[in-house]
């Protein structure tokens, strides 16, 4: 990466890359922090450092811990193949479409609506659902539909749904963007099927963005916490023993050791992702180089 | 996502008006939990917090717009997208952690306090930082400013370079290109990243539970504590009241500024 010169002084533009370097790390700074405290022995506020992963044994014999990681992986494995399809032909109706301001509306609103305000109404929406179902069960003898919308793994999988859909979305488009239609068109003229035409021309070209969703997906899904925790019902997820334990005991050690190893997580995930997508970026553009000027 | 988001957010404005019975609600028409919610001290909580939010955009405008224009003019094209991907980072780390991660480090004796006490700035710890409105404002900021530069980058994207150039070669100065070029072109973004500070500033709970304090108290707050005490209208009421709030703030943007503008670099 470099600076550009425009005729600006050089301390100019080194001033302004630190008020971004600044930016970054503050917005960082409280996951730096929670890190660096999960492997101090002697916890917060101590005066001295003493390295250890003693927290981290502690956490990892936690049986509650590692039965809502279990809880949590589980929403992720279900939530994934869902919504993954979902964001896909959300995106291929997106480029069609002549109707795109709906579309955007409706896939993009749920990023905008704050989280207690949507898990409230779906609660109250599934409740409702539930009591519906019942008296249709009443009717009609089929009493398996009574327990259809109660609190669980399904409306919390419905709740993950609506909230990553709209980075789905945004994650397969941006790769969609580059797909050229006519790609497409020739397979399909060539006698592919559709589906045929999909798999083998336009797949692996987008299969980056498809795989960075999964990846977000996954991720969203292990930092949700209060959609999932209304519409979960009895079970409990990583995030939900981790406030729960905040909010009662306070932020213990096993509570920063807990919180680095989500963040952790992310953070390598996406670092990876990136690092991938900017020596896969810079490999198209060398190609795309040689194509264009075969002399140089 | 109309079933299980445009429906049950709409439905909210259809179930505020039902009557509150012990365990759950009933079919009726009354406004009793909108004047629950306007006749009482959820009102100024809600205003205040709306003030807060406000607090929280404009420090998020000037700290996020400079960046998102330094990303834009001074960064190589094939880097910027890199560069903006460094923000992404702090965006998938829990949000609940990034904010009770922020109550050791503002403390009274916490990280910037002992930092500023070791350095001889200040005699005895700031209490300010966190259990006030200040420590929300601050939580919001560290929370949603991501968003206000990715907002207001995708804006700057679509403009094309020659515009740059255009007003190199005619001498422009940094002040009018400020107002005449980067504020109008960039308005869709900013005021999408606006909304969105503004609207999850006072809609999640979260934020004013851990760093605000007893009294601090925002719509989101009060639409969940509805719910545990079993006062489904009201937190219908109050879903409904943010609801409209978000529609009509969209609206108005999308009328001002055509917000799917900011769709069409990456589209």
């Amino acid at each position: 990466m470099s600076l550009r010169d425009d005729f600006q002084p050089k301390w100019k533009l080194l001033l302004k890359w630190g008020w971004l370097s600044f930016a970054v790390f503050i917005l960082m700074a409280p996951t730096f922090y929670t890190v660096y405290i999960s492997f101090n022995e002697l916890g917060f506020g101590a005066k001295y450092y003493n390295f250890t992963f003693q927290w981290y044994e502690n956490v990892f014999s936690d049986k509650q811990l590692i039965g809502a990681l279990g809880w949590t992986m589980l929403l992720a494995i279900i939530t994934l193949p869902i919504v993954i399809p979902f964001g896909l032909l959300s995106a291929k109706l997106y480029k069609q479409s002549t109707q795109k301001v709906w579309i955007v509306f409706v896939l993009l609103s749920p990023l905008f609506v704050p989280a207690d305000i949507l898990a409230s109404a779906l609660l109250v929406f599934f409740k409702n659902l539930n009591k519906f179902f019942t008296l249709i069960a009443e009717y009609t003898g089929i009493y398996s539909l009574d327990t259809w919308f109660d609190l669980g793994i399904m409306t919390a999988v419905i709740g993950l749904i609506v909230y990553t859909l709209p980075y789905v979305f945004v994650v397969i488009m941006i790769t969609m963007a580059r797909y050229r239609n006519e790609q497409t068109e020739a397979a399909r003229d060539l006698g592919a099927s559709a589906w045929r035409a999909f798999w083998e021309i336009e797949f692996p070209q987008i299969r980056a963005g498809v795989f960075s969703a999964c990846a977000f997906v996954v991720i969203l899904t292990f930092n949700e916490y209060t959609r999932t925790s209304l519409l979960k019902g009895g079970f409990d997820t990583f995030t939900s023993v981790l406030i729960s334990q905040m909010l009662n005991t306070g932020m213990s050690e096993e509570s920063y050791a807990m919180a680095s190893i989500v963040s952790l997580v992310a953070v390598v995930i996406v670092s990876a992702i990136l690092i991938l997508t900017a020596i896969n970026t810079e490999e198209l553009e060398k190609k795309t180089r040689i194509v264009k000027e075969p002399n140089k | 996502m109309i079933i299980f988001f445009v429906l049950p957010l709409l439905l909210t404005v259809v179930w505020s008006v039902f009557e509150r019975t012990m365990f759950w609600m009933e079919p009726a028409f009354t406004f009793f939990s909108y004047e629950n919610f306007f006749f009482s001290s959820r009102l100024e909580n809600f205003l205040s917090s709306m003030f807060h939010s406000s607090i929280s955009v404009v420090c998020a405008f000037f700290i996020g717009f400079p960046i998102a224009i330094f990303i834009r003019r001074r960064v190589r094209k094939v880097a910027q997208h890199r560069v903006m991907l460094l923000f992404i980072l702090p965006f998938m780390v829990s949000e609940i952690i990034r904010i009770f991660a922020l109550r050791p480090i503002l403390s009274r004796n916490g990280v910037v306090n002992s930092f500023l006490m070791d350095m001889n700035l200040i005699d005895s710890p700031f209490s300010i930082f966190v259990f006030t409105p200040t420590g929300v404002v601050i939580g919001e900021i560290v929370s949603f400013l991501p968003f206000m530069i990715f907002s207001t980058f995708l804006a700057l994207e679509a403009i094309p370079n020659y515009i740059f150039e255009v007003c190199a070669d005619l001498g422009v100065n940094r002040r009018r290109m400020f107002k005449d070029i980067f504020l109008p072109l960039a308005a869709p973004g900013l005021f999408a990243g606006s909304v969105f500070i503004f609207v999850n500033g006072i809609g999640i709970a979260l934020i004013p539970t851990i760093l605000g304090g007893p009294g601090s108290v925002n719509a989101g707050l009060i639409a969940t504590q509805a719910i545990i005490a079993l006062d489904f209208p009201l937190a219908m009421a109050v879903s409904a009241i943010m609801m409209f709030t978000l529609m009509g703030l969209l609206y108005l943007g999308h009328r001002l500024f055509n917000l799917t503008k900011l769709l069409e670099p990456i589209s």
